[in-house]
């Protein structure tokens, strides 16, 4: 097991934004986590990256307890995130961004610019590299987070809906990464509004609802509870369901 | 390769200025411009490299003087002796201000440090050791070399030079390696750096020493030119917002910048001050502020910005 969160309460003044939820993540799988918009999920996600410290319960990772860890340590410890909003170093260019996250495991300059290479290969921003960061369009930044995440080497990556606002052709690449980041051996967490995404990807999923997981299985189980169906994703899955 | 020759051709002219210029005023002004570089260059270690803005860097600039000319009126040491006694003392006074105001964001950090510095000058207006509200006199006539008390400006060119080559190489160096980057990070967004495994807490504080004891070095280097200080002239608001507007103007976060807004502001401060005396210090203030609106409004990035937009040959490709 790689991570294991057990009963996860947030609470931010009187509102619980998660109230009891669990997750436990075994290497080399894809989780997703889905659920309408204040669900708890992003809340839920950030106490996972350290982001964020639950009020009450504990996440450990690796066996090791991580409940109070700054988001730095995270990063040591082999857990890296994307952002909802892309946060991108914007006065650095693209090699530059990555390089930052090359610099966790390769002290030296030369070691991190190698190390940075090898990873703008692999997700296909080589050509992009001296291009300033601010001039990226949204998708360009998503897969820069990604980019500049896997730069850390990671064991687990926490994507927070680094495939929403991309048009299908960019789906479908994202998708694409994703699967080859799999293929690498790393772990993933995919905050998913989109379904299609999930029911294409994730081979968990888990659902949302008021702070609680109120469903977890695989993808079309989860899509056919009626619990699911009934309480909120509603007229969603059905169309999904007619494709 | 181009633009390593125009490093050169800059250093050149700035080596030679003394020897070109006979006037004692320009050459004042000449050593002038390196002193603010200095210091100025030292302030963007953390405001221009980590985009921590502070406006009292006065109290580290100060703690050079002051400590510059307390080994002298105490134990009778040359003034430039004070120089390293300064730069671990500002070093502790950074870690003191910086480990809880860096837990402040944007405005309020910039205005805790302002706090920390107006603190400091009331502190020194008072104390008899620091000479109160008079100030210090350093050796009236010099005792030895070692008190690097000359009538001209010259020998202080090469000073100020040598300090500022050093501190420009150590940046240089540090832009190109890990810190740098991690600074950069931090510019960027506290969130995002710490994702990425940055230390942000211990990498600020990092770059506020090194960047203190630069600035508290720049005391010392003033007090000994100068040899005298008193609370306005050492720990004054405007000497932080000098350090702030030089580094601005020029370029933050640029390794040439702050040499550059020296290069510009000491000759019209100086000028103005040549031109309307004593009540000068109020046009350095408007001068000050509509600099520091022009700039906002029209070129964050600076002087070193504009360059590189004019020099630029083709247009960047966007994804």
């Amino acid at each position: 097991m790689l991570l294991e969160a057990s009963n996860i309460i947030k609470t931010f003044g009187g509102f619980r934004a998660v109230d009891g939820a669990s997750l436990t993540v075994n290497e080399g799988e894809i989780i997703g986590l889905i659920g309408p918009n204040g669900a708890g999920k992003s809340t839920f996600f950030n106490c996972l990256a350290g982001d964020a410290q639950p009020t009450e319960g504990t996440i450990h990772f690796l066996g090791r307890d991580v409940t109070r860890t700054s988001p730095e340590m995270h990063a040591r410890l082999g857990v890296a995130r994307t952002f909802q909003m892309p946060v991108t170093f914007e006065d650095m260019t693209v090699a530059d961004n990555v390089m930052v996250g090359a610099f966790l495991r390769h002290p030296g300059r030369t070691a991190a610019r190698r190390a940075a290479e090898e990873v703008l290969d692999f997700t296909g921003l080589a050509p992009l590299g001296a291009t300033p960061a601010r001039s990226l369009g949204t998708p360009g930044r998503k897969r820069l987070e990604i980019a500049r995440a896997l730069a850390t080497e990671p064991r687990l990556l926490l994507l927070d809906e680094a495939l929403a606002g991309l048009t299908p052709a960019e789906v479908r690449l994202a998708i694409e990464l994703v699967r080859r980041i799999k293929a690498r051996g790393i772990t993933l967490v995919i905050v998913e509004h989109i379904m299609e995404v999930i029911l294409s990807l994730a081979e968990r999923a888990v659902v949302f609802h008021q702070g609680k997981v109120i469903a977890s299985g695989t993808p079309r189980a989860v899509v056919d509870d009626p619990a699911v169906v009934a309480a909120y994703l509603g007229h969603h899955m059905r169309r999904v369901r007619r494709d | 390769m181009r633009q390593w020759k125009l490093v050169l051709a800059g250093f050149v002219l700035i080596a030679a200025w003394p020897l070109l210029v006979h006037d004692v005023f320009y050459q004042r002004v000449g050593a002038l411009v390196l002193l603010a570089a200095i210091s100025a260059s030292a302030w963007n270690l953390l405001g221009g490299y980590a985009g921590q803005v502070s406006v009292g860097h006065a109290v580290y600039f100060g703690t050079g003087a002051y400590a510059a000319l307390v080994v002298y009126t105490e134990w009778g040491w040359p003034p430039i002796a004070g120089a390293p006694v300064g730069m671990l003392v500002s070093m502790a006074i950074g870690l003191v201000v910086g480990t809880p105001t860096f837990r402040l964001r944007g405005h309020y950090f910039s205005m805790a440090t302002i706090a920390a510095a107006e603190l400091a000058r009331i502190l020194a207006s008072n104390w008899p050791l620091l000479g109160a509200a008079v100030g210090l006199m350093g050796p009236p006539r010099p005792r030895s070399l070692a008190d690097l008390s000359f009538i001209s400006p010259v020998p202080y060119h090469y000073l100020f030079l040598a300090v500022l080559t050093v501190l420009l190489a150590l940046t240089a160096g540090m832009q190109r390696s890990r810190p740098g980057y991690y600074l950069a990070a931090i510019r960027g967004g506290d969130r995002a750096a710490r994702s990425l495994g940055v230390p942000v807490l211990r990498y600020k504080l990092f770059a506020l020493m090194l960047s203190a004891a630069f600035t508290a070095l720049a005391g010392s280097l003033y007090a000994v030119m100068v040899g005298f200080i008193d609370p306005d002239s050492a720990l004054g608001i405007l000497i932080s917002v000098k350090m702030l507007i030089v580094a601005a103007l020029g370029g933050a976060g640029t390794l040439f910048g702050p040499l550059i807004g020296a290069i510009i502001l000491v000759p019209l401060e100086e000028t103005t001050n040549a031109l309307f005396g004593g009540g000068g210090t109020g046009i350095t203030f408007i001068i000050y502020g509509a600099i520091i609106v022009l700039v906002a409004r029209f070129q964050p990035g600076g002087v070193a910005e504009l360059w590189r937009s004019a020099t630029a040959r083709s247009p960047r490709r966007a994804a």
